[in-house]
């Protein structure tokens, strides 16, 4: 007894809270166990028919009556005196660890008052065992002090004293104490397996580890980390696992918290259904760690993210799984039933809802298109009344009678969402249920739902409430995104504003549309300056040409050198010095110096050399085709007050002006021409948004450096002009090339990119209205690649029908054929899969709402390859169906 | 003179200059008698040798959705920005693995974010073009995402990368698809100078990477696809200064050295090169033998120095992450085996300023920060 309290005293005189800074001590710390090792009773003692077999536990509150004389006579006293030196140590901890000291002095403030007639002397000691956990955890953080050594002591001493109690109370003696321990015993048997599950992987020494787990009794509630605190300390739990971590502990266990407050080895998991309530709530603790702005995120995340949703499959309405978008609707309409897996009916009808087999639950909004048909057993009635098709159930009937509906003879009623009701298969209302204000008291009184005033939306407002569900709950999906990517010229830029067009209700918006004028303004003057290039081409070969007749003709007079020079495309010195800055200012590309400058441009426009050289427009190979449009309006389109039009935004060459790429999202509207069968398919169908990636090919870079980025596309629809085959290109280092081959080489670069190895390709071969016009002329032959094409020319190649229909292919749709199975065949031989073909003309919406139809069709096959089946489709064009 | 006589003449210059180029190739090889390893072997210096616990991980950044595409470290106040396929920038705080800032990106498409000098603003590029600033003290709308301050757009192609000017806030350096460099007013969004481009000396593919020198912030290195890069002052825009050859594949990362006199270099040909500033000579390839076939060599991605410049922190598409040992080109650490290392290719990394961290984003979404595990003198 004396060793021991001497050594409890000297631990006093120690200071526990600063650590030892001075000189080496010249003597040893003194760090003896005074305790004779023999006297000192294990762990181990424990019987081996004790319920609890491999977790030594000791349970907490030793029951003060029978302890001190029992077992352990030779200390007697030390137990009594042993309490108040020992708490002075744990003030002094106290005072030095302010989050988890208060806490540990409550937990022995419960110890005392949980049990009224304990002596004071045992309360101090289970207090005093809560501080050796501290001192042990300090041990543990703050390197191992020396100080700490007289606390290792005295855990020793509150074991021993706990286990003699045990020992004590299976004996027998009190029952009333015995019962107490029992309890006690079950509760920390819960308890200390538990954290003993979380806490293992964490255990190191063999000694720490008893000392926690005989801790863990006493330290309920306790952080699941630092093994601190009590239950009230604030703590942050794991959705996931229900782990508690104090507030010192959350953010190492928690890290960023990309899915919300999960551990980091929770990420991924889905969330326990019971802390579904708490998703999007942040806590206090959290609060006090975090700034506002990052709780606002991390809520943010933990409620959208998807691990964390409720999955739609888990909740089953009249025996249907939900699917998303039904998912959606439920928990968007105004009265949203209480959501949790499981199996639910719903009347459509009326709105109630119930879990199967059971009565209504609530009422929820009516009229939702969720789940399947509902069965006359949903609720598992028996009283032979029907309400809409559903057998009711006695309480569900004694309601009835309370409000006063006739209910002889098992009748069947259709109740509406009102609470109007009428007999079935009859059309007067027989009366209103919810009419009577007693009906408000009467329903709690059943426990049966009664409707809220929200719950009666007109069915209109159902149809937007369905229309903003489809529109927010997608958000969090993937879209379905298709890439638009073709060489310069073939046609992207038009189909991708074509499609703006299609789909959007508003197509361009303000900013975009000033861009687009931006870029319209840009390339007049571009073409103005091919123009001004050209005229002085056409002027130097016309001189030449007047040099020549000059010397057939030499009769010697050189009449007015000056006259002879001006041929039809010399322009004024004004013009002249107007064009040379134009060259200019379009090289550096600052073209904001020049507008508006129209009465220049319009004096440029008419005069007449430049309209000379217009006529022979066809000969001035750089300038695009579309030009024309725009240069017979080069005057109005010069002005500052210029508007474009939808058709000059289809005509206008490319999407921005800084050849950036282009993204629109839309939905595919119904066919009108469904009319009114529209299948549940195509219903769906609207619900799904698009996504339309256009990437300029200039902008994809040498080595297309930057296409993994795109990996989650769906398809790629690559982009040829037919007409590219006898077109030239020639690059900066100044090599010529067939604007078809070098589609060609873009396509084979694009096809075998490692991104898209598992991507459907769907091939668009546009201008086909040109092709038609050029066909003609030129033979396709002119393109190497094509110069095995030989049509099977038909013998009467002017036969039309009387309305002017060709009869079989045209030479324009042979050779889009042709050239389809040139492209198919190419693209087999890279990656053995299918490529899919369609023809399109920018210009025409039509058929680019067919193509991109077309594509979203091949996306959906995908879906279904996926899922098993086979579809057959009135489109896919064989190669078979060419010959040659 | 007709058109057809001076492409004839055009064609000629060129020829001309390839050759004299190819000349000059032959002479630098001439005069290149040894390189850094040799060397430093020949002076009987050994590889410094590090232990697998040297250098751990020690944070995992998770928060993206999406492919991490480029991370910068403020100068102080061990922040990291970082940009995602997502379409977010986050701005993390390095020492507590938190988000501080989450940005949603108008265009998702995005390549590179830098953080300004003082630490107040972001910035990024990508493939719409323009290189957007975000201020991050400015307040949060309706949606909570942080406004775009500025956007700055000329480009002609996507931006590639972009960087401030060290002791400038309001410059900025971006490259591009479309072949130039940009030195920018960021307050007032003008181009100041355009590098490359119309002018002979430029870039003749796209521009993937630029650092600017620590030291003089005038001078600035670029990398590009045409497999060169080349130096620049940014007080001269009409030309480089320098052209360094040597690799034989596109450029995608250079680094300035940090003693402001070398910078190396990473490229598709799977190596980093180290380049003499003065003297234009490559002073040491650093290169690992690939075993299998040609065709599946890493790329290298991204590359960092130490502020000492001993080491060589480098990237590569394999989910690999070397360390050399700059003096004697030997791979003395790779990241990619260690067992908590990225499960896919490294597509960015960055030292920190005081050169305690490195940190490392992937295409598994994650970033990952690893510094000195060992007790350790100042290498």
């Amino acid at each position: 007894m004396n060793r021991l309290l001497t050594v409890v005293e000297e631990a006093a005189d120690y200071s526990f809270a600063v650590e030892y800074n001075g000189p080496p001590l010249p003597y040893e710390i003194p760090r003896a166990v005074p305790i004779d090792v023999n006297r000192i009773p294990l762990a181990a003692v424990a019987p081996p028919s004790a319920v609890l077999s491999d977790l030594p536990v000791v349970h907490p509150l030793p029951s003060p009556s029978t302890f001190p004389f029992k077992k352990r006579p030779p200390l007697p006293a030390p137990t009594l005196i042993l309490p108040v030196p020992a708490a002075s140590p744990t003030s002094v901890i106290e005072n030095h660890d302010d989050m988890d000291g208060p806490d540990a002095d409550v937990s022995g403030a419960l110890g005392s008052s949980g049990f009224p007639d304990i002596s004071t002397e045992l309360s101090e000691v289970v207090e005093s065992s809560g501080a050796v956990g501290f001192s042990d955890d300090l041990g543990y953080d703050a390197t191992s002090s020396n100080e700490m050594v007289p606390n290792r002591l005295s855990t020793d001493s509150a074991l021993s004293s706990e286990l003699s109690f045990r020992s004590s109370a299976s004996g027998g003696e009190d029952e009333a104490v015995a019962t107490q321990a029992k309890r006690a015993l079950l509760v920390t048997f819960r308890e200390s397996g538990q954290s003993g599950d979380s806490m293992s992987p964490a255990i190191g020494l063999p000694l720490r580890t008893r000392s926690e787990e005989l801790e863990m009794p006493i330290k309920r509630g306790a952080c699941y980390r630092c093994l601190k605190g009590s239950r009230f300390t604030e703590k942050e739990s794991c959705l996931a696992c229900d782990a508690k971590y104090c507030s010192g502990c959350v953010l190492r266990v928690m890290g960023s918290m990309p899915e919300g407050r999960k551990c980091v080895s929770c990420i991924g998991f889905p969330i326990l259904e019971s802390n579904r309530e708490r998703l999007g709530k942040s806590s206090r603790v959290l609060k006090r760690l975090l700034s506002s702005r990052e709780v606002q995120l991390v809520m943010k995340a933990e409620k959208d993210c998807e691990t964390n949703q409720l999955r739609p499959e888990d909740v089953c309405v009249n025996g249907k799984k939900l699917t998303l978008e039904e998912m959606a609707l439920l928990k968007s309409c105004s009265c949203p039933p209480k959501l949790k897996p499981g199996l639910y009916w719903y009347d459509k009808v009326s709105g109630y809802w119930g879990k199967e087999g059971h009565k209504p639950d609530r009422i929820i909004t009516p009229h939702l298109n969720v789940g399947g048909t509902l069965m006359p057993n949903a609720s598992n009635g028996n009283t032979g009344i029907l309400i809409n098709g559903r057998e009711i159930t006695k309480i569900e009937l004694q309601m009835l009678k309370w409000a006063g509906v006739h209910c002889a003879g098992s009748p069947h009623f259709w109740l509406n969402a009102d609470g109007t009701y009428l007999e079935e298969g009859q059309k007067n209302i027989k009366g209103q249920i919810w009419g009577k204000p007693i009906m408000k008291l009467l329903c709690p009184v059943l426990s049966l739902p009664f409707p809220s005033k929200a719950a009666n939306p007109s069915g209109e407002e159902v149809n937007k409430l369905f229309d903003r569900a489809g529109s927010e709950c997608f958000d969090v999906k993937a879209l379905q995104k298709l890439l638009l990517v073709g060489h310069h010229g073939s046609g992207t830029s038009t189909i991708f504003k074509q499609a703006k067009f299609l789909y959007r209700s508003v197509p361009f918006t303000e900013d975009e549309r000033q861009d687009i004028k931006l870029m319209i303004q840009t390339s007049i003057y571009n073409y103005l300056l091919i123009l001004l290039e050209g005229r002085e081409w056409f002027e130097e070969e016309s001189l030449n040409e007047q040099r020549e007749n000059q010397q057939l003709d030499s009769s010697g007079d050189v009449i007015s050198d000056k006259q002879k020079k001006a041929t039809e495309f010399s322009i004024s010195p004004q013009l002249k010095a107007f064009s040379d800055c134009l060259l200019k200012v379009v090289a550096s590309g600052k073209l904001e110096d020049i507008f508006p400058n129209t009465p220049l441009v319009e004096e440029l426009w008419n005069d007449s050399a430049i309209q000379a050289t217009y006529m022979r427009l066809n000969e001035l190979q750089l300038l695009p085709s579309i030009a024309s449009y725009f240069l017979k309006r080069v005057v109005d389109i010069s002005r500052f007050e210029y508007v474009p039009s939808d058709i000059d935004i289809l005509y206008a060459d490319g999407v921005t002006s800084s050849d950036a790429l282009a993204y629109t999202e839309f939905h595919f509207p119904p066919l009108s021409c469904a009319g009114s069968s529209i299948d549940d398919d195509d219903q769906q169908e609207t619900l799904f948004r698009y996504q339309l990636i256009r990437v300029h090919s200039k902008g994809l870079g040498e080595n297309c450096k930057w296409l993994d980025m795109f990996d989650e596309v769906q398809i790629v629809v690559f982009c040829v002009a037919m007409t590219d085959y006898d077109e030239y290109h020639e690059d900066s280092n100044g090599v010529v090339m067939n604007k078809m081959m070098e589609s060609r080489r873009l396509f084979e670069c694009i096809a075998s990119h490692p991104t898209f190895e598992q991507k459907d390709f769907l091939l668009i071969l546009s201008k086909f209205d040109l092709l038609e016009q050029k066909i003609d002329m030129s033979p396709l032959t002119s393109c190497e690649w094509f110069d095995d094409y030989s049509p099977v020319v038909s013998r009467h190649p002017q036969s039309k029908t009387s309305r002017g229909v060709p009869i079989g292919a045209t030479k324009a749709q042979q050779a889009f054929h042709y050239i389809a199975v040139k492209f198919k065949r190419l693209f087999f031989s890279m990656t053995g899969r299918k490529l899919y073909v369609v023809q399109a003309n920018g210009l025409n919406s039509d058929s680019v709402n067919a193509a991109l139809r077309y594509a979203r069709e091949i996306t959906k096959w995908e879906e279904d390859r996926l899922v098993g089946g086979t579809v057959d489709s009135m489109y896919s064009i064989e190669p078979s169906s060419f010959s040659h | 003179m007709s058109v057809a006589e001076l492409k004839e003449r055009h064609i000629a210059a060129t020829a001309t200059v390839n050759s004299l180029r190819e000349r000059l190739k032959q002479r630098r090889q001439l005069l290149l008698d040894t390189d850094v390893a040799a060397y430093a072997k020949s002076q009987g210096r050994s590889a410094i040798s590090f232990s697998t616990t040297d250098l751990i991980c020690c944070r995992t950044l998770q928060g993206h959705t999406g492919k991490v595409y480029s991370l910068d470290w403020t100068p102080e106040r061990n922040r990291i920005v970082s940009a995602s396929q997502d379409g977010r920038l986050i701005v993390w705080n390095a020492l507590t693995s938190q988000k501080t800032h989450a940005i949603k990106l108008q265009c998702p498409w995005v390549m590179t974010c830098a953080f300004a000098p003082n630490g107040q603003s972001v910035a990024c590029g990508g493939l719409d073009s323009a290189c957007s600033i975000f201020n991050l003290n400015s307040q949060v709308d309706r949606d909570g995402n942080i406004p775009v301050s500025r956007i700055l757009t000329g480009h002609k192609g996507y931006v590639y990368s972009c960087q401030y000017v060290p002791d400038q806030e309001t410059r900025l350096i971006t490259s591009s698809g479309d072949q130039t460099c940009v030195l920018w007013d960021v307050t007032t969004g003008q181009r100041i100078s355009v590098f490359g481009g119309e002018f002979p000396s430029g870039h003749t593919a796209d521009v993937l990477s630029v650092s600017i020198n620590s030291s003089n912030s005038n001078m600035f290195v670029s990398g590009s696809c045409d497999m060169t890069a080349r130096l620049w002052d940014t007080r001269i825009a009409s030309r480089a200064v320098g052209t360094y050859h040597g690799h034989q594949g596109d450029v995608n990362t250079v680094k300035f050295f940090p003693d402001g006199q070398r910078f190396g270099t990473g490229s598709d040909d799977s190596t980093c090169r180290l380049y003499d500033m003065r003297t234009g000579h490559q002073l040491q390839v650093y290169s690992q033998q690939h075993e299998g076939d040609d065709n599946d060599v890493p790329i290298v991605t991204s590359i960092a120095f130490s502020i000492s410049g001993r080491l060589l922190f480098a990237g590569y598409s394999s989910g690999d992450c070397y360390v050399w040992d700059t003096l004697m080109a030997e791979v003395v650490l790779n990241l990619g085996t260690f067992q908590n290392s990225h499960e896919a290719r490294i597509s960015c990394l960055g030292l920190s300023s005081d050169g305690s961290a490195l940190c490392t984003g992937s295409w598994d979404k994650n970033l990952k920060i690893w510094a000195f595990g060992g007790h350790r003198k100042v290498i």
